[in-house]
């Protein structure tokens, strides 16, 4: 379990850093990326809970530490994802990466509103704060359904190359 | 075996378990996994900066000759401007120590300037923060004012081994102290809410009710330096709307910030030091 975790979160840290790089040119245009759900489904669709739940948890402590944010957030906001997404994914063909990329744009939307709440501060105008944070969610989302078949597969040959594949536990549940 | 629906709540039951035992975790123990969690991203991070630093390089090394000559001339025209400039500050540096000496005033606190590069811009619409490629390394503190070419950047937030990350002048929740330009009267900034597309702004409370401006005749708006955070005179940026408040003793109107501030690769800090007095 430990090995697959560490695969996961190697591959977390790629995805954070390749969308630090994006945001970084973003800024000019003051758009800012945010693809919560991408770190959360496949872990949560294809594999065991703890590996799972453990993988979701610790990319949310790694987006937390950069960020101005009480440390672990997002980190259990992940794992709340992950808990929902984990119960209710006996019902979809979970093997299907289309199925995979539309669970991630559902938790990413679901996560960016629950972050919205926390974060917006009352001193400061709500309403234009969410009229920014709409537009961000929907490149976030564009952006994340481009990427997501990519980082699926990411994950999946990670976990091949190193032994792990997630056939071999796939279908059980803890 | 456990019932099917007991089993179906085991993910949330888990996830109320782990939040109770993460309340009782120690601060300090948080604040560790913090750190180490950032400094394992730093290097990544940091080596992205140098390989966009290398690009530039070589971006600029494809530049004609001719091109290199016409900048070197007009850096030569700026650099003969700032001497004047030196000379002049000098004399003026040497008086005020005159005049402090002849009136026994206490010498102001000081700040060292240093250079740093920009690693990584994060401009969301919750907070608005850059981080920069030096931190303790290099005497970084905490609080310590950030400016640029174009006046006030922010203060450092957050300092690690080689990096540091400030807390930018338009992110939403930054008050700093101001004055309109020309006048004494302290007027409180705070960044505001950055709209897509669009440069970054911020809103000034407590405006003195005989200012006036308009985006046609917009006013600057400067560090008071009151608060001792910020030297005095600083840019922050330009007051282009100022309306009275709903108790009619003060104004309160929106700031227009410089627009390169979302285009930042390198900044200055104003790292403190002791009055010489003091040292």
């Amino acid at each position: 379990m430990k090995r697959r975790v560490l695969i996961l979160f190697a591959a977390s840290v790629l995805l954070a850093l390749l969308l630090g790089l994006l945001n970084h040119y973003l800024a000019i245009w003051q758009v800012h990326v945010w693809c919560g759900g991408l770190f959360v489904a496949f872990a949560a669709l294809r594999l065991d809970y703890r590996t799972g739940a453990l993988a979701a948890f610790v990319a949310g402590l790694l987006l937390d530490a950069g960020e101005p944010v009480a440390f672990g957030t997002q980190g259990f906001l992940f794992l709340a994802a992950h808990a929902v997404v984990f119960t209710v994914r006996a019902r979809a063909p979970r093997e299907e990466t289309i199925i995979g990329v539309v669970v991630a744009l559902l938790a990413n939307l679901g996560l960016f509103l629950a972050l919205g709440f926390l974060r917006i501060s009352p001193v400061v105008e709500p309403a234009q704060a969410w009229l920014r944070g709409f537009a961000d969610l929907l490149v976030s989302q564009i952006v994340l359904a481009l990427i997501g078949p990519w980082f699926f597969s990411l994950q999946a040959r990670l976990l091949e190359m190193t032994g792990t594949h997630r056939r071999n536990f796939a279908r059980r549940a803890f | 075996m456990l019932p099917q629906r007991f089993d179906q709540a085991k993910p949330f039951l888990t996830l109320g378990l782990a939040l109770l035992a993460w309340l009782v975790v120690p601060t300090a123990i948080k604040r560790m996994a913090r750190v180490s969690f950032f400094e394992l991203q730093a290097p990544l991070e940091t080596t992205a900066s140098y390989v966009r630093d290398l690009q530039e390089f070589w971006s600029l090394k494809t530049r004609s000759k001719n091109e290199l000559i016409e900048a070197g001339r007009d850096l030569a025209r700026l650099n003969a401007a700032y001497e004047v400039r030196l000379q002049r500050d000098s004399a003026l540096r040497n008086e005020l120590e005159r005049l402090e000496r002849v009136l026994k005033l206490p010498t102001p606190a000081g700040y060292r300037s240093e250079p740093a590069r920009v690693v990584r811009r994060d401009f969301t619409s919750w907070w608005q923060q850059i981080v920069i490629r030096k931190g303790r390394n290099y005497g970084i503190t905490e609080g310590s004012p950030v400016i640029y070419a174009g006046g006030v950047v922010g203060r450092i937030r957050e300092v690690y081994a080689y990096t540091a990350v400030v807390e930018l002048v338009s992110s939403p929740g930054v008050r700093i102290a101001a004055t309109a330009e020309g006048d004494t009267r302290p007027i409180s900034y705070q960044g505001g809410v950055n709209p897509t597309y669009g440069p970054a702004v911020g809103t000034v409370e407590y405006v003195p009710l005989d200012v006036f401006v308009s985006a046609a005749t917009p006013r600057r708006l400067v560090t008071s330096g009151l608060g001792g955070v910020f030297p005095p005179n600083l840019t922050i940026g330009y007051m282009t709307r100022v309306e009275p408040s709903s108790d009619g003793l003060f104004k309160s109107g929106d700031v227009k910030l410089d627009a390169s501030l979302s285009t930042l690769d390198e900044v200055t800090v104003l790292v403190p030091e002791p009055p010489p007095s003091a040292r």
